[in-house]
């Protein structure tokens, strides 16, 4: 990080290549949004390039990038940039060679196409922090100490966050079956 | 009236959650089991909450992919940067053959003002600079050139590669029309591009490739069928396009 604020661009690249996928994952489990999710990996990198100078170097890369990603999906779901839009996280374009290996059924593309609008409804129903933080524990199986240190938040508005979301989904989800 | 075993429940019901989830730790974990033991309540609603977390776990998101790699990605955070700040390094590289043209200019200016009384050592200095900073200049403008149309042929790629915005005339069909129109601009402008200059000469076989592929998407219909969309990605992905754009932009660049 410190040769990035260096401004050696070159090595932007290996720093993607090991976060770009998580990046995204997370984001588009915050934002429901293929192309929105894509702009916001590009976001979080400009930023941390930006950035780099402020990076502490006692801490870890992946928590410092997390934080980012989040905020600025957070920012983008404040401006209410996309409204009432759900992905369809199973097109074609969504997955990578390998993924596309194992394609599933055209019914279990409908069927997962559904649940994910369900799930996307019931996601949007959170409050933006509780929802960053069910994202980051569900979608990114992050520790509770890690959440807290990538959201700058104490474990125990984690938990408590963590505790809200779980049973407001269960409010939104019941009922329906995977 | 919530007593004392109330907000005692309150408290188990939150460590159930953090169960459900698997975020408790071991001593906890082991609390909240014997809790559950004796407590039908609590059974349920973990069960509850686990059939919940299942659907959450079936989520498509959870395996998708950015459908670009990571050297696409890189490249368009690059863009980024330069557009909205140069750095110093990329502002001197700018500002060098401004200040060499500058040279020039002022040199040709200098010229008749000087007038045949000068010594023909004072006329033959700006000579001397004007040739070897034509040539820079020359070098120069075809690989900016080459650059800007390689940087605009990828923007218009990029966004070929994740289209999937549906067409409001006909259904079923992915709107390209702004792609398609792009494509033929560039095209029409490819044949501008000074490429004799050895500098941008390695440039010709990806600027081959690139007019093959805006050739495809400049024939699409504004509406386009999702398969023939979806060939052209499968061209963009097989030739490694993007990558190939990328790593030229880079070398011509310096």
């Amino acid at each position: 990080m410190g040769r990035l604020a260096q401004g050696e661009r070159e090595l932007l690249e290996p720093l993607m290549q090991r976060h770009h996928r998580r990046i995204y994952r997370i984001a588009l489990a915050y934002l429901r949004d293929a192309d929105e999710a894509l702009d916001a990996v590009q976001e979080t990198f400009v930023k941390a390039y930006r950035g780099a100078a402020r990076w502490d170097p006692g801490s870890e890369v992946g928590p410092w990038l997390t934080r980012i990603a989040v905020n600025h999906c957070i920012d983008v779901y404040r401006r209410g940039r996309r409204v009432g839009a759900v992905a369809d996280p199973l097109a074609e374009t969504d997955h990578d060679a390998r993924a596309a290996d194992q394609a599933p059924s055209p019914e279990r593309r409908v069927l997962g196409r559904e649940l994910a609008e369900r799930i996307a409804r019931a996601l949007r129903s959170l409050p933006p922090q509780q929802r960053a933080v069910f994202v980051l524990r569900h979608y990114d199986e992050m520790s509770l100490p890690e959440i807290a240190t990538s959201l700058g938040l104490s474990v125990g508005t984690v938990k408590s966050s963590l505790h809200r979301a779980v049973h407001r989904l269960r409010e939104r989800l019941e009922g329906l079956r995977a | 009236m919530r007593g004392a075993g109330g907000w005692l429940h309150e408290r188990w019901r939150r460590r159930v959650s953090l169960l459900a989830l698997g975020a408790l730790e071991p001593a906890e974990r082991a609390a909240a089991l014997a809790h559950l033991e004796r407590c039908p309540a609590c059974r349920e609603e973990l069960a509850a909450l686990r059939d919940v977390l299942a659907l959450v776990d079936a989520d498509p998101v959870h395996d998708a992919a950015p459908p670009l790699s990571a050297a696409a990605l890189a490249a368009r955070v690059r863009r980024r940067l330069d557009v909205s700040r140069p750095s110093a390094a990329a502002r001197g590289a700018m500002l060098r053959p401004l200040a060499a043209a500058a040279a020039v200019v002022l040199a040709v200016w200098a010229l008749p003002a000087a007038g045949p009384r000068r010594p023909p050592a004072a006329a033959a200095r700006p000579a001397e600079v004007t040739d070897e900073t034509l040539e820079r200049l020359e070098a120069h403008v075809a690989r900016e050139q080459a650059v800007r149309y390689l940087n605009a042929a990828q923007d218009v790629l990029v966004t070929v590669s994740v289209a999937r915005r549906d067409c409001e005339r006909k259904g079923g069909r992915v709107d390209v029309a702004g792609e398609a129109r792009r494509s033929r601009e560039l095209l029409e402008r490819r044949p501008l591009l000074e490429l004799n200059h050895a500098r941008v000469a390695s440039a010709r076989p990806v600027l081959d490739d690139v007019e093959l592929v805006l050739r495809d998407v400049a024939s699409l219909e504004a509406c386009a069928r999702a398969r023939d969309l979806a060939a052209i990605q499968r061209l963009l992905q097989q030739r490694r396009l993007l990558m190939k754009i990328d790593l030229m932009t880079r070398e011509l660049q310096g």
